[in-house]
């Protein structure tokens, strides 16, 4: 993975000494809480509920061990003991100290770690598909281009104080899982034949798409931008969206909606004409020496030759049905031989969606060391990733796994929802989450029910911005508020992958009370209308939204 | 932000959160800032909330709380109670973690 | 208000002059209407001309005035005057650029309005060297605040190296 050299580092201690300095400027009251706002929020803290959040960024989901050990070891000292993994790869603190953020902030500068640029109007940590560089069929590892984006973002002179936050995504996969569609750009890295057998690295373009309260599949403004070209190309779009988003409208300044009311194609025009600009300067051009330079960071490590398949590993599935049912679920197929790619489930059943305590995270990072090349990926989904375990070493980490309560075998399955904060810790919330992920997970615990029903994802939001990404759950659920108290609001047929949709609002919404037991109609119509092999998805995509509505609203 | 107090409240209180902390205080006798919600001065009707509230923003207040604002509350045979649930759980702590927060101070 | 440009207080010899009041003997700045409608009068001045580009929120782009507007205006200035009328609005980065890379404009680039301690640093990036600041700001926290971070990533409309072309 990426390591910092002396310049990154640098510039992160600077930034630290910067905002420590603001932090006591504000604590001694030589700052007004107005003109440290902005400046905390540049800086990733947050005034909750009941206490400051300090959210971290972790470029791409890519931890190392060493990292890990590192939140773990934060969140025991400066925290309460737990943090929470998020849908943007991210992990936060609830419970931190002003007067102690520059403490926590020099301990992440240790290994190389930092909150900047995750909040506030500018680009913020980008994401990747959480299987960058281990799943057959990639056209490169997207990390590469991810970090290339995270230095050319980080500290941007011109696009830090955009009209809004802005999101970008990448993936080089055909499958996406990284929401690309759903971002305000999203990468595709793409392959072009150039002749004689020999071919060229590029991307497909998406802009403006995204969630919240107006919720856009991005539109396809390219269809190949030569790598070389990339930072141009993203400039144009930036200074394009720089100059004309709305500031006169909080709830209309992302993207999404200068590309929905100029039209695709106006879009297209203007940033063509503003590529021909900048890209004509040249200066943007990342020199072969430094892609290379960061290439070689994510080059494949050395793999050793394995059989295909691991005797060790076959018997112990036939012996132990709880280790076999995790393996069928959690395991995906690495593309080197003998390896696999684990995922582990921060969803184990009544828990909180994403949240690892300090003991779990100091586990997977040993985990990591010796089963998975120090390396640990963080999952949009709030899950993490072992990315490199050897087949034969499976039943290892899921006995290690399992004794921290981490071996819940549901990934993609209906208890493993995403769930946001929500009103039990977030200011913006007009309703709580967590417990009715924690519900669901309880009502549908039995794992033969799970696998019966199949792959379902459940995503739920506090409000409509949607940090839960409810409008791409094939049920979502959305938390809204009626003078004071929760009500929840269905909608169904979202997905945030390569087949991107909108989920479409059911009706009246549902009461606390009546919530889960909603969700349990939808999943009975289901059972009931399916046909052989169709998940939820598909049967909703055959038969529309009618005869689900018909049993959710049907009297009892 | 979803905040709960309208003109037709009939009991209200001040709330902020501390600046060293964020903790959730309430504004009391003697112009301090208390945790708990039973420390707060509760007022009726809107003059004498909103006379409240200019009370809390002394021009100093900003180097202890922030986040300031009125919220109105209801009178149970326990006393006095928050309305939405956004203020009962800012007066006690995540619902899903009984062990954080107000709450697990066991008052 | 006091005037820091090129790193330096100086005076500032230009006035900035409502669109019907009459034309003193002295360096104006002017609206981009006024320029647009009188450019040959005011080309005809013996005497330094500026414009004024406004943030505000006008007709249906509700994106202020547009610099491309002044590409025909360019050799008979000397300084582009940008409003920032909030913290939070950066649009003035991007149009310092466009003055800078696209227009090749190389007289004085002024930001004006609600400018903030920590932006300064980031201007001076997109290419304004002209700065106008509150009564209380020294020098020493000018540079100060340009000091903060001594690398950039990107290249931008100074001379900073960008670290991913100079590894
Ligand atoms: S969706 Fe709303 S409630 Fe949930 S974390 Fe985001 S802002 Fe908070």
């Amino acid at each position: 993975m990426y390591r910092y050299d002396e310049f990154d580092q640098q510039l992160v201690n600077e930034r630290v000494a910067q905002f420590s300095g603001q932090v006591a400027r504000r604590i001694k009251g030589e700052l007004s809480e107005d003109a440290f706002k902005p400046l905390r929020l540049m800086n990733g803290l947050y005034l909750q509920l009941h206490a400051y959040m300090l959210r971290v960024a972790i470029p791409y989901g890519t931890l190392s061990a060493r990292q890990m050990r590192k939140l773990a070891h934060i969140a025991r000292t400066y925290d309460k003991g737990y943090g929470h993994f998020t849908t943007r790869q991210n992990i936060q603190y609830n419970w931190p100290k002003l007067a102690e953020i520059p403490d926590i902030l020099n301990e992440l500068a240790e290994v190389e770690m930092h909150a900047i640029q995750t909040s506030g109007n500018c680009i913020r940590n980008i994401t990747a598909d959480q299987y960058a560089g281990v799943i057959e069929g990639e056209v490169e590892d997207p990390r590469i281009t991810a970090e290339i984006m995270r230095q050319w973002s980080s500290f941007h002179p011109e696009f830090s104080y955009l009209p809004r936050k802005f999101k970008i995504a990448v993936t080089a996969h055909k499958n996406d899982r990284a929401a690309i569609r759903f971002h305000d750009i999203g990468l595709v890295a793409v392959k072009r034949d150039i002749g004689e057998k020999n071919y060229e690295i590029g991307y497909e373009v998406h802009v403006g798409g995204g969630l919240g309260r107006t919720p856009f599949i991005a539109k396809k403004i390219r269809d190949f931008v030569p790598k070389a070209q990339l930072l141009a190309y993203l400039e144009a779009i930036m200074r394009v969206y720089n100059m004309l988003g709305r500031r006169d409208n909080l709830f209309k300044a992302r993207i999404k909606i200068l590309v929905h009311e100029i039209g695709e194609d106006e879009m297209r025009r203007l940033v063509e004409a503003e590529f021909a600009h900048i890209d004509a300067a040249k200066i943007l051009a990342v020199p072969k020496q430094e892609l290379d330079r960061i290439g070689a960071y994510f080059a494949p490590p050395n793999y050793e030759s394995l059989p295909a398949e691991s005797d060790i590993l076959d018997k112990a599935r036939s012996t132990d049905k709880a280790f076999d049912h995790w393996v069928q679920t959690n395991i995906v197929d690495h593309k080197i031989k003998g390896y696999a790619i684990v995922n582990i489930s921060l969803k184990p059943i009544g828990g909180v969606p994403g949240d690892a305590n300090a003991e779990q995270m100091d586990a997977i990072a040993d985990i990591a060391s010796q089963y998975s090349l120090d390396e640990i990926r963080v999952t949009h989904e709030q899950n993490l990733v072992l990315p490199y375990v050897k087949k034969h070493d499976l039943k290892n980490v899921y006995d290690m796994l399992a004794a921290q309560n981490l071996a819940t075998p549901n990934l993609g399955l209906i208890s493993d929802s995403i769930a946001c904060p929500g009103l039990d810790y977030c200011e913006l919330a007009n309703a709580r989450s967590i417990p009715l992920a924690q519900e669901i997970s309880q009502r549908f615990a039995d794992l033969d029910r799970q696998y019966d029903i199949g792959e379902l994802k459940v995503k739920i939001s506090g409000c409509i911005n949607a940090c839960g990404h409810h409008h791409v759950g094939h049920i979502g659920i959305l938390g809204v508020d009626k003078k004071g108290t929760e009500f929840y609001q269905l909608s169904l047929g979202g997905a945030g992958d390569e087949t991107a949709s909108i989920g479409q609002i059911t009706g009246p919404a549902f009461t606390g009370d009546e919530i889960v037991d909603a969700v349990e109609k939808l999943v009975t119509s289901y059972i009931d209308l399916r046909q052989p092999g169709e998940r939820f998805l598909d049967t909703y995509r055959r038969v529309g939204l009618t005869p689900f509505k018909e049993q959710l609203y049907a009297p009892d | 932000m979803a905040q709960h107090a309208t003109k037709t409240a009939r009991f209200q209180a001040v709330t902020a959160n501390t600046v060293q902390q964020g903790e959730v205080v309430y504004f009391a006798e003697n112009g301090a800032w208390q945790p708990r919600l039973d420390q707060a001065i509760i007022v009726e009707g809107n003059e004498a909330a909103q006379a409240l509230l200019q009370k809390a923003q002394r021009p100093d207040a900003e180097l202890y709380v922030v986040n300031m604002y009125l919220f109105e509350v209801v009178k149970t045979k326990n006393g006095f109670k928050p309305l939405s649930v956004r203020e009962t759980i800012r007066a006690a702590g995540p619902t899903t973690r009984l062990d954080l927060g107000k709450q697990a101070q066991g008052e | 208000m006091p005037l820091i440009k090129d790193k330096q207080f100086v005076d500032d010899p230009f006035t900035q002059i409502d669109d019907q009041a009459a034309l003193p003997d002295s360096p104006v700045i002017v609206s981009l209407a006024r320029l647009q409608t009188e450019a040959q009068t005011l080309a005809a001045r013996n005497q330094p001309l500026g414009v004024i580009i406004r943030a505000d929120n006008i007709g249906k782009t509700k994106a202020g005035e547009n610099v491309r507007d002044l590409t025909d205006y360019l050799p008979i200035l000397s300084l582009v005057a940008l409003e920032f009328p909030e913290f939070r609005n950066g649009r003035g980065f991007s149009a310092a650029r466009i003055l800078r890379d696209e227009l090749h404009f190389t007289g004085e680039i002024r930001a004006v309005g609600e400018v903030a301690f920590d932006q300064w640093a980031f201007m001076m990036r997109c290419g304004i060297n002209a700065f106008e600041v509150g009564a209380h700001v020294t020098l020493a926290q000018f540079s100060e605040a340009l000091g903060e971070l001594s690398k950039a990533y990107q290249p931008a409309c100074d001379d900073k190296k960008p670290i991913l072309w100079r590894r």
